[in-house]
């Protein structure tokens, strides 16, 4: 496996927030990567710094083994939040406009998108955008594809079909560096890598990533009691239907909190979600800091 | 609604450049066009040739500011010193009665003389040169193929322009493959194409309709509205760069061009405003525009009378598109600066 994104000790700072803060990760041929985080985490910042859009402040970029530029850019295949396509082109004019800029013949137009071929981009659905974006990314064959959000706002059985194409690529050896906050999709990756407050938190598989983390699940009569006097005590507490859950806190502390507010409930040990690493990383960079 | 109000009222307040037309500009508008707006002529820059030139400047009223006399030119150089805007006026004392030359491509000034020179009655004889019946489309139109011009390199482009950042698109051409150079020419090749083949419209649309005439080169007519364009395509361009949408790419376009529309002398002559405001007009690229426009198709003038006019075109290019292209060039390639910072060891 050939080495395609290095990240080492990566920082940028936005006036006194520090958007990204000593990040390091990296990507490799045939591998899935995921930027997990909140919105405001520093993933979007973290990718326009890789594709040389975004300075750095300190650290190191290799994007293919250079530092990121115009010609390494060329082997890159990039689907941004907003798509970067023209609403004003047709479908089939958008496909020829970026295989030219890439001096690439223009590839078909998928099968899929071929009844809105001549339509004009901002008339078709943004699930076929969202394809059409994807299509527009990989028709210069490129060996590492980077996606920001690509599944936001998209249909399940949409974004099912976006994840095969991806898994398919990848099996072809492309290199995925895939940002999302849809916390479920962390299992399409082969290796996640969470942020939070521009900081990575955890790297590893998702069974990695929980096995580290343990959860109480309360089961009350009134959850939001149990809810609001968990939170009160501090605790990162989440909701999972009208179950109350907490993340990395011993049970016997949620039990104490809840026995001394008088209440009465079931807690048991549960798998951690990522979600709730997530939560209950962040709550401790917060004590922290 | 009364929440309604409160909330527009918030609005408004945060948003600075509407602020700035609410309440700035209608001041400096009032205090700027409320001087330039003046079509009385006190001054008119006067030059007196023949054998008595000497003898007769000293006796015009001062409306004529005599500017110099040759007593050895003739009537061929009195029509020469109106062709190439030496004076606006020219009194040639070598025929009897003298002959006043008028420059009717200054359409005031020429307005102005002609009543002046018309109370003297036969003691002087008036030809209005260029324009003998002072028509004011004849003025008008070449100065209007400049405001075209302006509109569509301006406003168009900016819109443009800014129509790539908002929907996101000038991002994707950053990462493509695309020199920034490629991207700069390649978004203002067409709008100076379009801009040319207007320009050609309304020339020949003016001449045709309005029976403007074309005395002059055209190829010199194409050489200035091409440096023109330039910069115009630049103050777009800048404008483009200095926008996050198309609404406020327009509010700024459109505060460039009124002063161009009102102190480039256009519509009011430059020569009736006060030295500051001239000045003001002076620094507008338009106003160096409509000289050569209106030199070149009513009075015939040549690259040796125009040529400062177009050298301030050409320095205006150079300076506003350089700027445009350093600026949009900053939009496309952010990130020289992290290349040169990759290149360097991690000390961590």
């Amino acid at each position: 496996m050939t080495e395609l994104v290095r990240v080492a000790a990566v920082t940028r700072r936005f006036g006194d927030q520090v958007a990204v803060d000593d990040v390091s990760l990296s990507v490799e041929s045939g591998e899935i990567v995921g930027l997990l985080g909140a919105n405001g985490a520093g993933k979007t910042t973290l990718i326009r710094m890789l594709l040389g859009l975004t300075a750095t402040d300190a650290g190191e970029l290799r994007l293919l083994g250079e530092a990121p530029s115009r010609s390494t850019r060329r082997r890159v295949g990039y689907v941004a939040q907003g798509l970067g396509l023209y609403d004003d082109l047709t479908v089939r004019e958008n496909l020829a406009f970026a295989a030219s800029a890439y001096g690439h013949p223009t590839p078909p137009v998928p099968a899929d998108l071929v009844p809105v071929a001549d339509t004009l981009v901002g008339a078709i659905g943004l699930g076929r955008q969202r394809r059409l974006a994807f299509t527009v990314a990989l028709a210069h064959s490129p060996a590492l594809l980077v996606l920001d959000e690509p599944t936001s706002g998209v249909d399940p059985l949409a974004r099912a079909r976006l994840w095969d194409r991806v898994h398919a690529r990848a099996d072809a050896g492309v290199g995925v560096l895939v940002t999302t906050h849809y916390m479920s999709e962390a299992q399409q990756c082969d290796r996640l890598v969470l942020m939070s407050r521009g900081r990575v938190v955890a790297t590893g598989s998702e069974a990695e990533i929980t096995a580290s983390t343990t959860a109480v699940a309360v089961d009350a009569a009134s959850w939001q009691e149990a809810f609001t006097v968990l939170d009160g005590a501090g605790l990162p507490v989440m909701l999972a239907g009208r179950s109350v859950r907490v993340a990395a806190v011993p049970r016997e502390r949620v039990e104490a909190v809840l026995r001394d507010a008088g209440l009465d409930a079931r807690v048991r040990d549960v798998a951690a979600t990522l979600e709730e690493v997530m939560v209950a990383l962040d709550t401790d960079r917060v004590r922290v800091a | 609604m009364r929440a309604m109000i409160v909330k527009e009222f918030r609005e408004l307040r945060r948003d600075h450049r509407t602020m700035a037309m609410l309440f700035a500009l209608p001041i400096v508008l009032l205090v700027v066009f409320g001087y330039a707006a003046n079509f009385t002529i006190d001054s008119i820059s006067t030059q007196v040739v023949g054998p008595h030139a000497d003898q007769v400047a000293t006796l015009l009223p001062p409306l004529f500011d005599v500017q110099g006399t040759d007593p050895g030119a003739t009537a061929d150089d009195a029509r020469g010193l109106v062709r190439d805007d030496v004076a606006d006026v020219v009194l040639d004392t070598s025929t009897s009665p003298p002959t006043a030359y008028v420059d009717g491509s200054s359409l005031f000034v020429a307005q102005t003389a002609s009543a002046a020179l018309g109370r003297a009655g036969d003691q002087v004889l008036t030809e209005v040169l260029f324009n003998p019946d002072l028509t004011t489309s004849w003025v008008m139109v070449p100065a209007l193929v400049g405001l075209i011009l302006t509109f569509v390199g301006t406003i168009i482009t900016s819109i443009g322009l800014v129509r790539e950042r908002q929907t996101g698109t000038l991002e994707q051409l950053a990462v493509m493959p695309l020199r920034p150079a490629d991207v700069i020419v390649g978004k203002i090749a067409p709008y100076f194409l379009l801009a040319s083949f207007d320009m050609l419209v309304v020339t020949l649309l003016g001449v045709w309709i309005f029976g403007v005439p074309f005395n002059g080169n055209p190829a010199l007519f194409a050489l200035a509205a091409a440096t023109f364009l330039f910069v115009v395509l630049g103050v777009g361009v800048l404008i483009s760069t200095a926008s996050q949408t198309q609404g406020q790419a327009i509010q700024v376009a459109l505060m460039t061009l009124m002063p161009q529309i009102l102190l480039s002398g256009f519509i009011f002559p430059l020569q009736a405003m006060p030295a500051a405001i001239s000045w003001i007009g002076y620094c507008l690229p338009l106003t160096w525009f409509v000289k050569v426009s209106q030199g070149i198709m009513l009075r015939g003038a040549g690259l040796d009378s125009l040529w400062p006019a177009l050298v301030v075109l050409a320095a205006m290019a150079v300076l506003v598109f350089s700027a445009a292209v350093l600026r949009f060039r900053r939009d496309l390639a952010p990130a020289r600066r992290t290349t040169a910072r990759t290149a360097e060891p991690v000390s961590a």
